[in-house]
């Protein structure tokens, strides 16, 4: 692995449509039509009902933080110019958690049940990463 | 069930290495040594040697073929879990359950291994667990910069914390705890580097918020064999035997994160929490015994957190309240509930919680000295994923 890079999503087949969603700045949950519950991460069953038969739903992008972190320590070269640097549990308003950074907060403002809201991050032309500031 | 498990298997031989950083020794020079020790603590022969069940694989530690070609070995039962800490309990089940059935007579659990020589395992490079699809086994995300294990156990506690009103400094109560007994421990990694104070704990650096320096467990190398054999044939054998009175396996599924108790709100869990259930209680009643027969508790310390969470996991404390119950000595040698007496993973070394397994059968032999758990007869490994061992004298 090539540490001077930040490690980019493993997309899969039951991925694919999330990130490619992502690409086009729009937040996507895996809904199932049969018991109208979405989930995250994605996957090719609902594990609620265990239906098949799954679709896609627009997320608000709007959320709380439910956990939160600032990473002092370099395990991993590529970040090392972020140091120190937030990592949250984003709880979407639609119930499934994201893990994400929050950006356009300072770290020691960050608290628990704090609102905010999706920015999407082109990191790369394949791929875009959903993180998360602030709520207007 | 329970008259297929209870005091069926025992820990009949224990033998470990020096433990320490950057030790010279290869794994398998490690694993030899505590092997030899095992060997002659049992009685047992090498050949009596029949079976294999080992978690701590290569690169940090050794497969079970490299073991079985190195020392010579013969077996005709083999099992290798993840390498991962969480596989412990599962490692010591499996051994049991293997001279239970007949499958084997003698198997060695063998754990050898060097976290200095490996060190981009732990949140670097070369730890490929952290990139699987969904996020990692302990919540790692590395696209977002967490690469390491630590970063699931903090954002745990910063949740607990938010919830349930507890501090960074009521953290401090376990390393302290387990720092005061590797001082009893002249095994220990940490003996003769004194006791720790909040203000010790509160002014080493941050890792990962709120955990600092002494809230991680230490990076070390060593090794650890135990020895488990049936119950009829451990009568025979020189040292009293261990008994394995009960056993339950780890919880999964949406309502667990492997780093925090159940549905606490982390990942997917639902964030209605409630106390200690059947499930979780199992290991009890496999045993004979209730939860307050248990004289000591012993669980996988990584991090600081993780032994505050098991007490809620076992009902020892309700949901909350294991922050405030830790502190006072509850959870030091001479308090209600002793934990990790022999310093565990932040205090004695980090030898894949194995370190655990040694101190609880040498304290149910009554070889500890003076942290010697007075008229020790029930001790308890159990993690706040859910799995157990209750083991007697």
């Amino acid at each position: 692995m090539d540490i001077s890079q930040k490690p980019l999503p493993r997309i899969t087949p039951d991925t694919e449509p999330f990130w490619a969603a992502c690409r086009r700045h729009e937040l996507l949950l895996a809904e199932c039509h049969a018991c109208g519950k979405v989930h995250l991460p994605p996957g090719p069953v609902c594990p609620f009902c265990f239906s098949d038969d799954l679709g896609w739903r627009q997320a608000s992008g709007r959320g709380q933080v439910s956990a939160w972190t600032v990473v002092h320590k370099e395990w991993f070269a590529a970040f090392h110019d972020d140091l120190p640097y937030n990592a949250a549990q984003i709880e979407l308003e639609e119930g499934p958690r994201l893990t994400a950074n929050l950006i356009g907060v300072d770290n020691d403002k960050i608290t628990v049940g704090m609102a905010v809201e999706v920015v999407f991050d082109d990191v790369s032309e394949e791929v875009t990463l959903p993180r998360f500031t602030p709520a207007a | 069930m329970n008259d297929i498990v209870r005091d069926k298997a025992a820990i009949v031989g224990i033998g470990r290495s020096q433990f320490g950083r950057f030790l010279p020794e290869s794994q398998l020079g490690l694993g030899a040594i505590a092997l030899k020790g095992a060997l002659a603590d049992s009685g047992l022969e090498r050949a009596d040697i029949d079976g294999l069940s080992l978690h701590m694989g290569w690169p940090l530690g050794l497969d079970y073929d490299q073991i079985a070609e190195a020392y010579g070995l013969d077996v005709r039962y083999v099992n290798q879990m993840w390498t991962h800490g969480r596989f412990i309990a599962y490692t010591l089940q499996h051994a049991a359950l293997a001279v239970i059935s007949g499958m084997a007579d003698v198997v060695a659990c063998v754990t050898a291994i060097s976290f200095t020589r490996e060190r981009d395992i732990l949140g670097g490079p070369g730890d490929m667990e952290g990139m699987r699809e969904g996020g990692g086994t302990h919540g790692e995300s590395p696209p977002y910069g967490l690469t390491a294990p630590a970063a699931g156990a903090a954002l745990a506690y910063q949740r607990y914390m938010a919830l349930y009103g507890a501090t960074p400094e009521q953290l401090a109560a376990v390393p302290i705890a387990f720092r005061k007994h590797a001082q009893r421990n002249p095994h220990a990694y940490t003996y003769g580097k004194g006791e720790l104070s909040v203000a010790d704990h509160q002014s080493q650096r941050m890792i990962v918020d709120p955990l600092r320096l002494f809230d991680c467990s230490l990076i070390s190398d060593g090794a650890v064999v135990i020895l488990v054999t049936s119950a009829e044939r451990a009568r025979d054998l020189k040292r009293k035997p261990v008994y394995i009175s009960g056993m339950q396996g780890l919880r999964s599924g949406r309502e667990e994160f492997i780093f925090a108790p159940r549905g606490m709100g982390l990942n997917q869990q639902s964030g209605k929490r409630a106390g200690a259930d059947e499930r979780d209680l199992a290991v009890y009643s496999m045993a004979g015994i209730e939860r307050e027969d248990i004289d000591g508790l012993y669980t996988y310390d990584a991090f600081s957190p993780l032994p505050l969470f098991v007490l809620e996991r076992f009902g020892f404390c309700a949901p909350g309240e294991a922050a405030g119950w830790a502190q006072n000595g509850r959870i030091e040698l001479g308090g209600e509930l002793p934990m990790n007496t022999s310093g565990g993973l932040l205090c004695e070394g980090h030898i894949g919680g194995w370190n655990s397994v040694y101190e609880i059968s040498s304290q149910l032999r009554g070889a500890c000295g003076e942290r010697q758990i007075a008229d020790a007869r029930h001790l308890q490994w159990g993690t706040c994923w859910g799995d157990s061992l209750v083991f007697r004298n």
